[in-house]
Parts: structure tokens; C-alpha cells; sequence
């Protein structure tokens, strides 16, 4: 028996058998094949194919109906990104199936979804064998949604999905027919017989063809061969989005549920010990409960949200703990004083900067500069809720989660129900931008629905209580000092920055065992210590601060404040000796021609070279973030004394092969403007232990009449993907802050813009 | 209290005070209309109370007794889409979509109001958060709808 598993695994043997669980043995079927790689054993690619509805699987995601719906498996969030369109659309033209013909299911947070590229930066294929370390992270497995993965991730394990379905479908009609392969063709959700023109559908062949074992792995199709992939295909989550009929996490609507509102603690580090007034919040009617969670928080189980809100807001409270000394200026002057000393890590040395100042040099310029980036709310349009039931010893959660993963551990921590007992529902999510990857709102939703058993509770945070207790994009100062030569040579370029540790702080709440230290924390100098410049000598280094304050991952990350500090500081380097900035940034570019060509096209595509009328200006920026490059020019207009309007911005996008560009172009333009709503309005202060800012009055967003209008081109190359989500966003601050230099000849050296005077109309 | 919603009466049983938005999302399971905010700033409650555009987040339901509410569930006819909601799909608006059905009844009485938008008036008129920025395809798919819904009425005008 053993003899055999070993076989089959080293055979590559694809078969649905072979992908569903046969026991939980660790080393089962767990075979080094070929090269060292470990291929995929039964044990890490078990699925239960939960919620894919009738029909037969072919792997674990995909599966037939005998009425020929594709119901496919997109473990990935939707959360605006377009995976729901995205990954089908993979597996769609692999498989032979129309787009029209597919159904979208979120699986269970099982092994063969697992997001190993997130984790290991290694582009996976699980099909052909995965390595020992993204065998680990399928095996826990890490069901994840973040860092503009999903397709770079997908890219060739969908599309084997769905090539390896399609032959077993294939060898299922030939053997039906008694023909060979070779006559076999598939079609549009058809096998067709090429000798006989008989056709069989895949609703016919699907139960057949789920236990056929293919001896090898088809290829995969040419790029010149797509018909699906890289076309502009409507997405399929729309009809849902303009019914009103999409279900988001807070749409959730059960028998019998309550609704239960969170009050958290008003004061950073401070817990809610008692509440004064309990009974007379249990008296207003509709109330049922009133609870002090493990943690620090309050919540208030009623009737309904409105309700259940109110009433939180009534508690009288009293916390303790806390510490009321946190203060933005506070926080800025600790970073003034970081900045000057020793740096934690130099992450990048090139050259010898400290001798490159020191040489005294004919027609050289030095400048130095300061630069700051506050906190930043996420405010995603849903606000942070969770529906959970606890009943007879199993546990069922529906969440718009990031990581559903990351959901189904805090459900099993919280509620003691083991993880076979939970079943996690992941419904579509309106905005995630980093924010929905976190726990706390699972966290607390367990924590009531227990206190509830048998009772299903959605609990939700109140605008208010979203914003105040987010884990926010963190504060960041960074100082510059360069040399330039008066013809334009970068000689020496000495950055360092301080900020919090993203990955220290968020993953030691996400997933634990895998929260780095301060020090080994990549995210903290990416977008400084990564520029494509040629600069001969070349330091970046960062301190870390460590304070109460919860920070995450805020879309792009890192990007979003060493972006602006670097392009801008960059641009201040070029008008330091003269130089125009596309032709400064596009002279450091010799050994990037993909920098280059990104570079050229953004400047072709806003005619960079034609001078604008009076009282326009323009900036340019280049950043490269998520294995994608991208440039914008940003093209405003001064409508008075410091009131300016943002005409247009331009973009140029190489993010490899793309799926589809109507989903690149419009997740360009919602980094481009989420990016411009940060620059203009986006500031979270800390007063007293508290966050100052609490919901769209005073935390602006980018509407209708200021957001500008946005050209978008993707570059055409055939190399692997890389992502779109995040990279859209850090080149645009910089490139409206190089254009408001342009126009007032002042630099912005820290942002919102509102906060300094400037408005825009 | 009693409330007219997408032409049906319901009989509600609600506290007096509590907004439309969530006698509808809560009480009535209607959760098309969506919780943005709470004060009547993101748009995402929009509904349509006689026709206007209304966010219903601070609007107390039982004031709105005797008046025709509208909302996203009520702008589908049967199966077929309204023109908004074919060009919504036309132009791929929706991102996460959360805000949409808001931005749709924001748009839908715009264009009753004003059946050929220019920029300004749609600037002025559609005023609801979008964090995904979905602005630039919200604003074309507005104009695509005024053209289609202009050439239907063209089509009726011709027809008589």
C-alpha cells in the first residue's frame, strides 16, 4: 500500500482522488521528487469542496454541474481588485469554458488555496511541486489576500486548474468514445469528437472524468494562443454590485440573530474594567446584553445595530490603564531625536557615502531635507464587523475577511471549538486595503457570540469606533542629504527614516510566529532602498520607535511613505542643479530599460516635453512596488492663492502580463486617488491617548468634483505578472507635490496639504 | 408606523426615532442600502424619498409615513435593469461596490432631475464617498445612461 501512494505521487498522478483528503497523517503520500522539490502530497492538498454546489470536482478548484455550471473555487477576497473575475478568467481559458458559464464560490480555508507566493515570494506551482518552505506554509495553510498577490499567485496554478480539468474531461469522452486523445478537442464547454463531430457536454463527462489520472501535466497555453486571459472581460461580481443584491459581511441576516455594537476603550492601552450604568442600558428596550470583553472593549447585544450602537455609546465605563501622554508632537519629537542617532539597520550601503561628502569637489551641491507623513486611517466603506453563531460545540463565522485563515485560528482561539468545527463564510468585502487582514473584529464577534451561544451575533464597529481603533498606516520622518554635480550626477545619497515596524507590530496580531523583528522588518525602507537610480554611493538606514500605537498594513505599505519622501526629496535633487526631473530621473536609469520605458511612456503620454499654458504645472514621479513598475505625472491647474485644481493625471503600469486591463486600469486609478486623498486630506492625530479624528467630517476622502481625471496605459510584456492593488498609490503624492513646486516654488515636505493652506477644487 | 417602500406598504414596528436606514437593513432585511457612516456624510444610505435623493442614515423613519420610498432594491423592474444600472455595468463601476447602491440612487434622481448632466452637475449632485475611487467610471457610466435614456425618449417622441 505504501509502495503504491509512492508511485502515484512520483507519477504526478492529477486526480481528484489524489487532491481529497485520505487521513491526516503528516508524511503521507509526502515524496522528494525530482530536483529536491517535495511534490504536493494528498495529506497538504486535501479540500472538502464545501459550498461548490452539485456536480463532480476535478480538483480543488473546479468543479461541474451536470446542467454544465463551472462553479469555481477563488480563495482570494474580493474586495474590489476583481480575483472574482481575475482567476476565473485563468482557469476559464484553460478550461474551455465560457465566462458566462461560471459561478464563483469562496472555498474553505484549506491547504491547496493557500497564498504561498504572499509568504515566500517564491511564484508558486503547486501542480509541478512545491518547496519545503511553501510546503509549511500550505500545510498551515496561509489563506491570504494582501501585498497585490492574488494573481502573481494564481498566475500558473490556475491555469493548470483548469488545463488539468479540461484533459481529464478530454480522456473521459475518448474513452466514452473509443477514440484517441488525439481526435478529442475542447470547446466551449464541449468535448468534441474531431473524427465524428459527436460532442459531448462537460456536464455529461464531469462524473466520469473526476476519477481519471493523467500521467503528465498538459502545457499551457502561449500568450499569443489567449482568448480570456488579457482581455478586457466585464467582471462578474457587477450585477450583484448595482442591485444592491452583493452580500457583504454586514448584509449577513440569520433567524433569530442580534446585533451587537463594540465600545472600546477611549484611551490607548487602556482596558474597560467595569461598566457603572449596566442597568440602565439592560432597561432601554430591545437591549439584551450588556458585556465587558477580555481585551479592554464593551459591547452592547440588541435588537438591532442602531440600537445595539446607541447604547454602546451610553455606557459609562470605567478603564484602566492607558497612556494619555501620547501625543502627535510628542510622537514627532521622538522621531526628531531617533533621527539623529545611530540607526537600528542600514539596509543599503553602496559606495561610501560618508567619504563621497567629505571630498571637497568643484561645481557639487549638497542639500538636506526633512521630511514627515502623519497616521492614516484605512476607512473602508464597511465598516469592521462580523457575524458568528456558537452552537452545539461548532462554531460558523461569515466575515469579509482578508485572511480567512487568520479568521478561522481567532474563532478556534477564542471560542475553544476546534478548526474542523468552524466553518468560515467568506462573503465580498467592502474595502479591505489592508485593514480586513487583521483579527480584532473576528476577535470580539467570537467573543460575544459565545457569551450568546446559540444565538447568531453580527457585532459590528460604529464609524467612529472603526476609525479611533484602527491599526493605522504609521507616522514616518525621514531625513535626506545628497551631493549632485552640476551636471546632474547623483555623487552620494544618505536617507534614513523612523518609523514603527509594520511587520513586528501587525503580523504579532495576524499570524504570530511569523512577526519579524524591528530590524528585519523589509517593509520598514522598502521604496527608499530599492530605487532604480544609479547613485555611486548610497546609504538607507532606519530607527525603530516603539509606542502603544497599533499600526498595519495600509495600502502599499512601506511604499506609501518612503514613496513620496524619495521621489520627492528626488525631485528636489533635480531643480537643486537645474536639471528637469523626467530627464534627471530618466539619466539614472541606464541599466533598468523596464524603469526606462515606464519612465518615457508617462512622459510621451503627458506630452512632458510640450510646455504647459500659464498656470498649469506638472510632476513626475517613478516608483516600483509589488513587482510592477509605475510612473504618473500629475497635471494641476492654480485656481487662486493657494487653491489649485488636479486636471489630470497620467499613468504608465508594467506589471507584466496582465488579465485583464479594464481590472488594471481601474485599480490605477483607485490607487492613483487613494493616494490623493492622503496627500489632500488624510492626517490621524493623537491627543491625550486619543485619536482626534472619528469619521468623514474631519477624515476627507477625494469625491466627485476634486477627483481628476486619469489616463492609465499598460505597458505590453510578456514576463509574469505582478501586481496592481497597492502599486497605483505611492508614486502619486509625490508627483502632486513635485507639481504644486512647480507651480508655487514651495516643497512639500509633509503632508495632508489641506493642513498647510492648500485647497483644491 | 406605516411605510411605502418600492410601491408595497409595510408595517413597521420600530421605535419612532430610529433612521430609515436601518428599519430598512435591520427590520425589513433589506440591506441593499448600506451603513457608511452614521451622520449623513458618505452617501452610501441614499434613497429616494418622492423622487429626491435622501441619505437615510439620520432620517428618522417615522417621519417619512405618507411618502414614496425608494430604494436600490426598488429601481430594478422585473428582471430588467434601469439604464443607470446597465451602464453602471457597462463601465465595470463597481469596485468593492459597497458605496454603489448609494452612488446609483444619487444618480438615478439626478438624471430625473436633470436628464443631460454636464461635468459641474454631476460634480454638484454626486457628492458620495467612493474609497475605491471609482469616480471616473461612476462619472462616464452617469453620462452613458443620460445619452441611452435620451435616446429611448427620442425613440417614444418619434414613435408617436
Amino acid at each position: 500500500m505504501a509502495n503504491q501512494k509512492k508511485e502515484r505521487s512520483t507519477a504526478r498522478k492529477w486526480t481528484r482522488r489524489a487532491f481529497i483528503g485520505v487521513g491526516g497523517l503528516a508524511g503521507v503520500g509526502l515524496v522528494v521528487g525530482v530536483g529536491g522539490y517535495m511534490h504536493i502530497s494528498s495529506a497538504v492538498k486535501k479540500y472538502s469542496g464545501k459550498g461548490m454546489g452539485d456536480g463532480n470536482s476535478m480538483n480543488a478548484w473546479v468543479r461541474i454541474a451536470p446542467d454544465n455550471t463551472v462553479t469555481i473555487a477563488v480563495a482570494r477576497a474580493e474586495m474590489g481588485q476583481g480575483v472574482t473575475t481575475a482567476l476565473p478568467q485563468l482557469v476559464a481559458e484553460e478550461l474551455e469554458v465560457d465566462m458566462n458559464s461560471i459561478k464563483v464560490v469562496s472555498p474553505q480555508p484549506e491547504s491547496p488555496y493557500s497564498n504561498t507566493f504572499l509568504v515566500t515570494k517564491n511564484r508558486p506551482n503547486a501542480f509541478k511541486g512545491y518547496d519545503l518552505l511553501e510546503k509549511v506554509y500550505a500545510f498551515l495553510p496561509v489563506i491570504a489576500t494582501g501585498g497585490s498577490t492574488s494573481v502573481i499567485d494564481a498566475w500558473t496554478n490556475m491555469r493548470f486548474a483548469g488545463a488539468t480539468a479540461r484533459e481529464m474531461l478530454k480522456t473521459a469522452a475518448a474513452k466514452q468514445w473509443g477514440t484517441s486523445l488525439v481526435n478529442c478537442k475542447a470547446e466551449n464547454g464541449y468535448v468534441i469528437n474531431t473524427a465524428t463531430n459527436d460532442r459531448l457536454s462537460y456536464g455529461e463527462l464531469a462524473e466520469a472524468a473526476s476519477s481519471i489520472e493523467l500521467d503528465e501535466l498538459p502545457t499551457l497555453k502561449k500568450k499569443e494562443d489567449f482568448k480570456i486571459v488579457g482581455k478586457p472581460v466585464k467582471r462578474l461580481d457587477s450585477f450583484e454590485k448595482v442591485t444592491g443584491t452583493a452580500e457583504y459581511g454586514i448584509d449577513i441576516r440569520l433567524d433569530g440573530m442580534l446585533y451587537a455594537a463594540i465600545k472600546h476603550p477611549s484611551t490607548i492601552g487602556a482596558k474597560i474594567k467595569s461598566v457603572s450604568n449596566e442597568d440602565t442600558i439592560l432597561n432601554m428596550p430591545g437591549v439584551k446584553k450588556v458585556l465587558v470583553l477580555e481585551d479592554g472593549p464593551a459591547a452592547v447585544v440588541a435588537d438591532n445595530t442602531w440600537l445595539a450602537s446607541k447604547a454602546a455609546q451610553a455606557l459609562q465605563v470605567e478603564e484602566e490603564g492607558g497612556d494619555v501622554s501620547i501625543s502627535t508632537e510628542g510622537i514627532l519629537a521622538q522621531m526628531n531625536d531617533l533621527l539623529k542617532q545611530k540607526p537600528l539597520k542600514i539596509t543599503r550601503n553602496d559606495g561610501n557615502v560618508a567619504d563621497a561628502f567629505a571630498q571637497e569637489q568643484a561645481n557639487t551641491k549638497t542639500i538636506e531635507a526633512r521630511y514627515d507623513l502623519p497616521y492614516l486611517a484605512h476607512a473602508t466603506m464597511e465598516p469592521m464587523n462580523a457575524t458568528v453563531l456558537v452552537k452545539d460545540g461548532k462554531a460558523t463565522l461569515w466575515c469579509g475577511h482578508q485572511a480567512a485563515s487568520v479568521a478561522h485560528t481567532m474563532v478556534e482561539a477564542v471560542s475553544g471549538i476546534p478548526k474542523k468545527d468552524i466553518t468560515v463564510n467568506t462573503t465580498y468585502l467592502g474595502g479591505g486595503f489592508g485593514r480586513r487582514g487583521e483579527p480584532d473584529f473576528v476577535r470580539y464577534a467570537t467573543a460575544v457570540a459565545k457569551e450568546m451561544e446559540g444565538t447568531p451575533v453580527q457585532t459590528i464597529f460604529t464609524r467612529e469606533e472603526d476609525m479611533k481603533n484602527d491599526m493605522y498606516r504609521p507616522m514616518a520622518a525621514s531625513q535626506f542629504k545628497a551631493k549632485i554635480s552640476g551636471d546632474g550626477e547623483l555623487i552620494a545619497w544618505d536617507n534614513k527614516m523612523v518609523l514603527q515596524s509594520c511587520s513586528n507590530n501587525a503580523m504579532g496580531r495576524i499570524m504570530p510566529s511569523m512577526a519579524t523583528a524591528p530590524a528585519d522588518d523589509e517593509t520598514t525602507a522598502e521604496g527608499a532602498d530599492n530605487m532604480p537610480y544609479v547613485i555611486k554611493n548610497q546609504r538607507v538606514a532606519f530607527n525603530d520607535i516603539q509606542l502603544p500605537i497599533q499600526i498595519g498594513y495600509w495600502r502599499s505599505v512601506g511604499y506609501s511613505q518612503n514613496g513620496f519622501f524619495a521621489e520627492s526629496f528626488f525631485d528636489e535633487c533635480a531643480h537643486a542643479v537645474g536639471k528637469d526631473p523626467y530627464e534627471f530621473r530618466r539619466s539614472k536609469l541606464g541599466n533598468h530599460p523596464r524603469f526606462a520605458a515606464v519612465l518615457d511612456k508617462v512622459a510621451e503620454i503627458s506630452n512632458w516635453k510640450t510646455p504647459l499654458p500659464e498656470g498649469k504645472y506638472r510632476g513626475i514621479s517613478l516608483v516600483k512596488s509589488y513587482n510592477s513598475i509605475v510612473g504618473e505625472v500629475v497635471e494641476i491647474s492654480k485656481q487662486g492663492e493657494k487653491e489649485f485644481k488636479i486636471d489630470k493625471v497620467y499613468a504608465a503600469i508594467d506589471c507584466g502580463n496582465v488579465v485583464n486591463p479594464d481590472i488594471v486600469d481601474t485599480q490605477v486609478q483607485g490607487g492613483i486617488i487613494f493616494g490623493l486623498t492622503a496627500a489632500l486630506y488624510g492626517e490621524i492625530t493623537w491627543k491625550d491617548g486619543q485619536v482626534v479624528q472619528s469619521n468623514f467630517p474631519n477624515y476627507e476622502m477625494v469625491r466627485m468634483g476634486v477627483c481628476p481625471e486619469i489616463q492609465v496605459h499598460i505597458m505590453d510584456i510578456d514576463e509574469p505578472p505582478g501586481g496592481v492593488g497597492e502599486p497605483g498609490t505611492p508614486p502619486a503624492a509625490p508627483a502632486l507635490a513635485n507639481a504644486l513646486f512647480a507651480a508655487t516654488g514651495e516643497r512639500i515636505r509633509t503632508l495632508p496639504l489641506n493642513k498647510q493652506g492648500y485647497k483644491f477644487v | 408606523m406605516n411605510l411605502n417602500i418600492n410601491g408595497k406598504d409595510y408595517q413597521v414596528d420600530a421605535d419612532p426615532a430610529m433612521p430609515l436606514l436601518w428599519v430598512l437593513r435591520d427590520v425589513l432585511n433589506m440591506t441593499g442600502t448600506k451603513y457608511g457612516c452614521g451622520v449623513a456624510s458618505c452617501g452610501a444610505c441614499t434613497v429616494h424619498i418622492d423622487g429626491v435623493a435622501m441619505r437615510t442614515c439620520t432620517l428618522p423613519a417615522s417621519a417619512l409615513e405618507g411618502k414614496a420610498i425608494t430604494t436600490i432594491e426598488g429601481i430594478t423592474k422585473g428582471n430588467e435593469l434601469s439604464a443607470v444600472q446597465k451602464a453602471w455595468i457597462e463601465h465595470s463601476a463597481p469596485q468593492c461596490g459597497y458605496c454603489q447602491s448609494g452612488m446609483i440612487m444619487a444618480a438615478e434622481a439626478l438624471l430625473k432631475e436633470n436628464p443631460d448632466p454636464t461635468d459641474k452637475d454631476i460634480n454638484k449632485s454626486i457628492t458620495n464617498i467612493c474609497r475605491c475611487g471609482s469616480y471616473n467610471r461612476v462619472r462616464q457610466a452617469i453620462k452613458t445612461a443620460a445619452k441611452n435614456l435620451g435616446n429611448t425618449e427620442d425613440q417614444l417622441l418619434g414613435s408617436l
